[in-house]
């Protein structure tokens, strides 16, 4: 049979298309107005501004989205590690029911949980000082930093989980039989035989968690919007107050570099994937 | 299939009914009343001035569409009209709006506003400076107020006695009392903004010139001087999250003082949000406060009505009726006109810690626009970094 690629072109063209104009036309627009100075020639000066103000929101919101990925990774390995390994199969029923529920809710309710939750007079600390674990006088509010990062991992370790929950059940069983037999520990057992097998799939969830978390507004808008915050807060702060698309633009694309090391460690890990099948 | 023929004949008679419906509904003409601002200004024009409207006007729908708290709110205001005004489109489908004195002044600048104050019987009831001036910009003719919001301190007299009552006497009181201030610094809602531009005013030695101009770029070095002790005075407070977050924290115990709007904080203890023992102050030499304008697009479609909506909206009777006693806004218009529609009881509630000499001494306007995006850019290079 002979290959029509004009065929195949035409079937992935509408798709092409929707991406051309609602994503590339779009970015590029907004990389050419970050250049673009009042008069219309090329400039720097949005770029030199955005570094002026905003270069130590910049680390902080790759600080914060680095932390919060590998508090991700060690909760999900936690939680798939017991799914898979558990023997308390009651538990695990429990476990499996629960943990999913973040999933559902939306980052923006998330933020207002941790708002009541995490405050200096809120419910967390009621519970420690009712339980007798801290001293009234030792209540501090978490609406910082650390805020931030337990709504991120509260949010998305799920969905991570759900992964790698998913890969680990898709491994032979006898290789983790056969390392139990030979008398591994369960930990050992996770470490040397289920997570280097499903490994693939917890680095597609980080990555995919990393990109979302960068561009989430509402959880550091609602739970630390001042300095030093995220690139979000500066951005949607840019164009609200100030009306100045320049210097967002020039945020945007800081933003999209940083989310660009994920895009460019999930392209190769995928890459990977197909030269061996 | 004897049934089926039953269905559709209902069907039919359904679909008539509709249309017989529709008919009279599609002679009603909408009226789009587009506001900044938070929920309650939604839920103003919905739930207390559009039924009274259509009431006095049958055929008349009044649909409320809410853009947003703060500056941003109006910014999209005016980036609606202003995409409308350069696509060349005849007539736009924003009939009032409702927007902060920034918003309106940018409108006014680029001809997006319609004249309309000499229209209208309210438009004689206003006289106060902010119905002409909205941050250094003319804006005679072009808006009337809606109402005017105010920021004060608002703190907890069973832990703070003595209030401190100037900026000097704040900055002391802090490092006696660490963590027990907080405000929303600037990007968290108005009233954090505000605190800052009070500080400014007080610290910088131009209180006037930010207030009445002229504009100069120089004085920049002048306003980063002051914020300096700002950044030092950042040490001993606590930041909230928001406007309403300066308003939990306090509710919560968990701060003793910081800058609110008079109108949500009223609304907070009449909701049983916050505990009504808080006490609200104006420090010396002020704070900040705006009005919100009534606004007409410059080729509103039902221009006439848009004119009849606020004439309504700026009545006396609606004014004491609507903004004094149920939302706790100071009135829009003149309180003379205002304070006679009602009784002494409600009108004094909304003066029991700031009295009106205090208010009309210590109530300032925000700075020049200008000024204002000095302050606010100062603010995160020097404060912040």
């Amino acid at each position: 049979m002979r290959s029509r690629p004009w065929a195949g072109l035409a079937l992935a063209a509408p798709a092409l298309a929707l991406v051309a104009i609602f994503f590339v036309g779009p970015l590029m627009m907004s990389a050419v107005l970050a250049f673009r100075g009042k008069d219309g020639g090329f400039t720097t000066e949005h770029f030199a501004k955005a570094f002026e103000l905003y270069s130590t929101d910049l680390l902080f919101s790759a600080v914060i989205v680095v932390v919060s990925t590998a508090a991700i990774g060690a909760v999900a390995i936690a939680i798939a590690g017991y799914l898979t390994l558990g023997e308390h199969p009651r538990t695990q029923a429990i476990l499996r029911w629960l943990y999913r529920w973040p999933l559902f809710i939306p980052f923006i309710v998330t933020a207002q949980v941790m708002r009541t939750f995490l405050a200096k007079n809120g419910m967390l600390n009621h519970v420690l000082i009712g339980g007798g674990l801290i001293d009234p006088l030792q209540a501090q509010s978490l609406l910082d930093w650390r805020g931030i990062v337990i709504a991120f991992v509260w949010k998305q370790a799920p969905f991570v989980t759900l992964l790698l929950a998913g890969a680990m059940a898709a491994i032979d069983r006898q290789h983790i039989e056969a390392a139990r037999n030979l008398g591994a520990g369960r930990l050992r057992v996770l470490f040397g035989i289920v997570l280097p097998q499903s490994r693939r799939t917890l680095l597609v969830g980080l990555v995919l968690s990393f990109v979302t978390m960068l561009s989430v507004l509402s959880v550091p808008m609602m739970i630390n919007p001042n300095s030093p915050t995220m690139l979000t807060v500066d951005i949607a702060y840019r164009i609200n107050s100030h009306g100045d698309y320049a210097v967002a633009n020039a945020l945007c694309l800081m933003s999209l570099v940083l989310a660009s090391f994920g895009a460019w460690f999930y392209l190769r890990e995928a890459a990977r994937k197909v030269e061996r099948t | 299939m004897r049934n089926a023929r039953i269905t559709l004949c209902a069907a039919l008679v359904a679909v008539g009914g509709a249309l017989g419906f529709a008919g009279p509904a599609a002679a009603q003409t909408t009226i789009n009343v587009v506001t900044a601002g938070d929920q309650n200004m939604v839920d103003y024009v919905n739930n207390f001035l559009g039924p009274r409207f259509e009431k006095q006007n049958p055929g008349v729908k009044v649909r409320a569409v809410g853009t947003g708290p703060g500056d941003a709110g109006s910014q999209k205001i005016y980036e609606k009209l202003s995409a409308q005004q350069k696509a060349g489109i005849a007539s736009w489908d924003t009939d009032v709006a409702v927007v902060h004195q920034r918003g309106a002044a940018t409108m006014v600048k680029e001809n997006l506003l319609a004249p309309y104050r000499n229209d209208v019987a309210a438009g004689r009831l206003v006289t106060r400076d902010t119905a002409r001036n909205a941050l250094g910009q003319n804006v005679d003719g072009y808006v009337i107020p809606m109402f005017h919001s105010q920021i004060a301190f608002a703190y907890n007299p069973a832990v703070v006695r003595q209030p401190p009552r100037s900026y000097s006497e704040l900055a002391e009181w802090v490092k006696k009392n660490p963590k027990q201030f907080g405000y929303n610094g600037v990007k968290g809602g108005m009233s954090g903004v505000g605190f800052v531009m009070g500080w400014v005013s007080a610290n910088s030695g131009m209180a006037d010139q930010l207030e009445k101009g002229p504009y100069d770029p120089a004085k920049k070095a002048v306003i980063d001087r002051s914020l300096a002790s700002l950044k030092e005075f950042n040490q001993y407070v606590v930041m909230t999250p928001g406007n309403a977050g300066t308003l939990d924290m306090l509710n919560r115990g968990e701060i003793a003082m910081g800058p609110v709007w008079v109108d949500m904080f009223y609304t907070w203890v009449a909701d049983g949000k916050m505990p009504p023992n808080i006490k609200l102050e104006l420090p010396r030499p002020g704070l900040p406060g705006q009005p919100m304008y009534y606004v007409v697009p410059a080729k509103a479609a039902n221009a006439q009505l848009a004119r009849r909506f606020v004439d309504f909206a700026a009545s006396p009777e609606i004014q004491a009726e609507g903004i004094v006693k149920q939302f706790n806004w100071y009135p829009g218009i003149d309180a003379q006109h205002v304070r006679s529609k009602m009784d002494e009881k409600s009108w004094n509630k909304l003066f029991t810690d700031i009295s009106p000499e205090a208010l009309a001494s210590y109530g300032r306007p925000f700075p020049l626009s200008e000024y204002f995006t000095d302050i606010l850019e100062g603010y995160e290079r020097v404060v912040l970094k």
